[in-house]
């Protein structure tokens, strides 16, 4: 079920990357101000903004399994959290690979932007074991669902308060004043959000499927574990 | 692509190239080691899959006479993939006839 579509889905995903990485490196000019160096920003601003919009979906699937009280809602919930985290990871790992280039800094603890995206990440990398340390999976999943709707409410507060902070440090990508970005700059910066979009969504939907796949085989194990009609109990061999 | 390609600038990969090489590469070897791992897990799907199903085969003969109700009347003509077939709870139970053994693992 989960994996209906995913074949396109993934070639999709890698036209689109392919098409992202060459108007990088082969069509949107050099910045003015920081030179080569801008270019880790096609990668590092639509991993972050991808990653915390990710939060946010991980956040209303939480609702509509409180809601309806489905099991189904839960796994979204827990693969759109999942995927994100894997995400934040990129997303600090090529913000100091910027901040190294540009500031000379592996890690600067005065810049809002970057402590900010480091709390909203070790918010939700403690998502895994408050959600395991919870035996009862129905109680696990409305606890875990809890977490999501809250740290996701958290997700655009911090985003506000962030771009209200008075830095002039850390680039913003849609400037309010002087013009923004010009036009073969944004171009190229939109199909590297829609990539990496595409990116997170079929990663997503190829976890989902692996889960899927996994429960299924769970449930015929089940089925054989089961006592036979005749009244024989017969059980599964177990696999490493 | 090609002439766009061809048009290209040699990329300059002075101080700041290694920087940005560092962060295309580490995203693209998050993304192998993410696959990698995902392909790990579906082997993993896979070979319980297929144990499971060899155990259905050969588990215990079961009530004489349910292998007749649950064979397929075709099962030697057309081999089923073992992967490919669903069972039921009371099938997975029977179990499958002797003959249906050399079906080709998938």
């Amino acid at each position: 079920m989960y994996g209906k579509g995913l074949r396109p889905l993934s070639i999709a995903t890698v036209a689109a990357l392919v098409a992202s990485f060459s108007l990088v490196f082969f069509y949107a000019p050099l910045d003015a101000d920081q030179g080569f160096i801008q270019k880790i920003f096609y990668l590092h601003v639509p991993l972050a903004i991808v990653a915390l919009i990710g939060f946010v979906i991980g956040g209303v699937f939480a609702v509509l399994h409180l809601r309806s009280g489905d099991s189904r809602w839960d796994a979204y919930s827990y693969v759109s959290i999942h995927m994100s985290v894997i995400f934040g990871v990129a997303v600090l790992i090529t913000g100091s690979i910027w901040a190294k280039a540009s500031w000379g800094h592996w890690w600067v603890w005065d810049e809002p932007t970057l402590v900010s995206f480091l709390i909203v990440f070790l918010m939700y990398a403690t998502y895994y074991p408050f959600r395991y340390a919870i035996e009862d999976r129905e109680r696990q999943a409305r606890y875990a669902s809890v977490f999501a709707i809250a740290a996701g409410a958290f997700v655009p507060l911090n985003f506000m308060a962030v771009r209200m902070a008075q830095s002039l440090v850390h680039p913003r990508v849609f400037a309010t004043t002087n013009g923004g970005l010009p036009g073969s700059m944004m171009l190229t910066f939109l199909v590297s959000l829609l990539a990496i979009g595409l990116l997170w969504v079929t990663l997503v939907k190829f976890e989902l499927t692996a889960k899927s796949a996994s429960g299924q085989l769970k449930r015929l194990r089940r089925a054989l574990d089961a006592p036979a009609p005749g009244g024989s109990s017969r059980v599964a061999p177990e696999v490493g | 692509m090609l002439p766009l390609l061809a048009a290209a600038p040699a990329l300059p990969l002075d101080e700041a190239g290694k920087y940005v090489a560092g962060a295309y590469v580490v995203f693209l070897a998050l993304i192998v080691v993410y696959v990698a791992i995902m392909a790990a897990k579906l082997q993993r799907i896979e070979r319980e899959l297929r144990e499971l199903a060899n155990f259905a085969e050969q588990g215990s003969p079961g009530t004489p006479g349910r292998e007749a109700e649950d064979v397929p009347v075709d099962i030697e003509a057309q081999p089923v993939a073992v992967s490919d077939r669903n069972l039921t709870p009371s099938e997975a139970a029977a179990g499958r006839p002797d003959h249906a053994r050399g079906s080709p693992d998938v």
